[in-house]
């Protein structure tokens, strides 16, 4: 049995296990502070595809208030943003500069797809100039469904986005 | 203190190369969206040349989504929701347009209750639009507390529409041939009494907002659009009202019950950009006045849905039907072929005219003054775009 145990492979397979323990035990207290700052600071850039803008809008006012979870209205550079919310449509004209956007932003970046067109082109996915969802593009953490999402909707998705970093590792 | 002329000589002394900047390098070109706080779903690039703009071409087409295109194959039921899309904060302005033009065509007549809730669901939109639009300028303009205050009042208009259609923006309630449902009970007193709380709050609005002494700075005597200009550029909507032009679709060419109902074109006289952000109040105080109106003035029962075949179509022709939108006049043009699908559908929309006018005011005024101007324009870049 011993010898077994001290296989190649299994002592390879035993140390990788051992490993992992390790890396957990030395690195979650500092993972789930740096998993905690990031939750509650996650800044979305000011690019607008169409029009959910509107219910995002109404998101950030008063009634839904969604900056007590963290997100903020961005009224910033996107070289301090770490979200995009693809608010709706994305078109033929549109898609090169949200690339654009999503590469000049800094690591870690999160993708929102907001609205049954963001996901897969909604109501026109037989138009010629629209593109059949934004995950062609950039790879989007979370779909929150709708024509347009009700504010609720799209608070429960930032929230759901929230659970995702939490549980996510530290790179 | 050594000026140009002493530097020039003493860089040739030590033998520097100087490079006399021509006038093109003088020009700083700055391209102003999609990505950029003030600029909405919008480009334009503006060449600027220390403070002041000296040239401005304004890019539209983000949200190109081929409206028009796809009214082709789908028939006329189906393209409204689609067609409310593009405006869905004033979506029951711009699916009116399209019933009465389909109307026109089919050749059907809307009952009297449906023609007043029409009214009603149309002037609750136009009030949720502006209010957007004027909590939009608010924050470009630096002045959060007027993010704050239109944006909480619209969800008391979303939520009598929510009770009224289903829907809390995108409604497809003004359908050809009338209205989709009947109004729910006690809508008329909940209506009343929030008409009379916005009308307490456009006070508070203009104590805090219009009345700002730095508000009146920005905006005062800025990128002043003169009656003749308005006219040639054919602009519609606030715009045109706000340089003397007391031009309203409502009141010029009207529908449905709209001879019936009594009211003034707002309009002002200065055409800066003070005018145009204070028309859409005072266009927002009247429309409260024309609820009230519609309100008492509505049968008390009857239909309100016109009975449509299931495939509606006309005879082959065409029609052109407008209304006053959040924006200004918003026309259909729809050519029939005798098929159930319409052969063309083109749409007119105001927010188009009212960018053509943004390379005139832009140019010769300072690049501080670019958020006031451009959205004084009551400009929104999905519906320009279709």
């Amino acid at each position: 049995m011993k010898k077994e145990l001290l296989s190649p492979t299994n002592f390879n397979v035993l140390a990788s296990k051992l490993s992992d323990v390790l890396v957990k035990v030395l690195d979650s207290p500092l993972g789930y502070a740096i998993n905690w700052g990031r939750i509650w600071s996650l800044w979305p850039v000011h690019l607008e595809t169409a029009c959910c803008s509107v219910e995002f809008g109404a998101a950030s006012g008063p009634r839904y208030d969604v900056e007590r979870f963290g997100i903020i209205e961005a009224f910033g550079s996107l070289r301090q943003c770490d979200l995009i919310v693809v608010q709706g449509t994305v078109t033929r004209k549109m898609a090169p500069r949200l690339r654009m956007v999503y590469d000049q932003m800094p690591e870690p970046k999160y993708v929102i797809a907001m609205g049954a067109c963001a996901i897969t082109g909604g109501l026109y996915i037989d138009s010629y100039n629209v593109l059949p969802g934004v995950d062609g593009i950039v790879p989007v953490d979370v779909y929150v469904p709708g024509c347009p999402p009700r504010p609720e909707t799209l608070i429960q998705g930032c929230m759901l986005l929230q659970e995702k970093i939490k549980r996510s590792k530290i790179r | 203190m050594t000026s140009i002329e002493e530097k020039f000589e003493e860089s040739k002394r030590l033998g520097l190369q100087i490079v006399k900047e021509s006038e093109e390098d003088r020009l700083m070109t700055l391209s102003v969206g999609p990505q950029h706080p003030g600029s909405g779903h919008f480009r334009f690039v503006i060449k600027v040349d220390g403070d002041y703009i000296v040239y401005c071409d304004p890019d539209p087409g983000y949200v190109h989504r081929g409206e028009e295109k796809m009214c082709e194959y789908r028939n006329v039921i189906q393209n409204i929701p689609h067609l409310e899309r593009p405006v869905i904060h004033d979506s029951a302005n711009i699916t009116y347009s399209y019933s009465l033009a389909v109307e026109e065509l089919v050749g059907i007549e809307v009952p009297r209750r449906g023609q007043f809730i029409r009214a009603i669901a149309s002037e609750l939109n136009r009030q949720v639009y502006t209010l957007y639009w004027l909590a939009i300028y608010g924050i470009f303009l630096g002045h959060s507390t007027m993010f704050m205050w239109p944006t909480g009042d619209r969800e008391v208009i979303i939520d009598l529409l929510e009770a009224l259609t289903g829907a809390r923006v995108t409604h497809a309630y003004n359908i050809p041939g009338g209205v989709r449902n009947d109004m729910p009970e006690g809508f008329r007193d909940r209506c009343l009494s929030q008409i009379r709380y916005l009308q307490k709050r456009f006070k508070e609005y203009e104590d805090i907002f219009y009345n700002n002494p730095l508000f009146r700075q920005r905006t005062e005597g800025v990128a002043v659009l003169s009656k003749e200009d308005a006219i040639k550029l054919g602009v519609t909507g606030s715009v045109v009202r706000a340089s003397s032009v007391p031009f309203d679709v409502r009141k010029a060419e009207p529908y449905d019950i709209y001879n019936e109902i009594d009211f003034k074109v707002q309009y002002m006289k200065t055409g800066d950009c003070f005018a145009r952000s204070y028309v859409p109040l005072l266009d927002m105080q009247e429309s409260c006045y024309i609820i009230e109106q519609l309100l008492d003035k509505m049968p008390a029962s009857g239909e309100v849905r016109a009975k449509l075949q299931p495939n509606p179509k006309g005879p082959p022709g065409e029609s052109y039907r407008r209304v006053e939108s959040g924006r200004g006049a918003l026309g259909y043009y729809i050519v029939s072929d005798g098929t159930p699908k319409p052969y063309r559908v083109k749409i007119s929309v105001g927010s188009f005219r009212n960018m053509l006018a943004l390379p005139y005011l832009l140019v010769g005024q300072r690049l501080a003054d670019m958020p006031a101007v451009y959205w004084s324009l009551n400009y929104w870049p999905v519906e320009a775009d279709r």
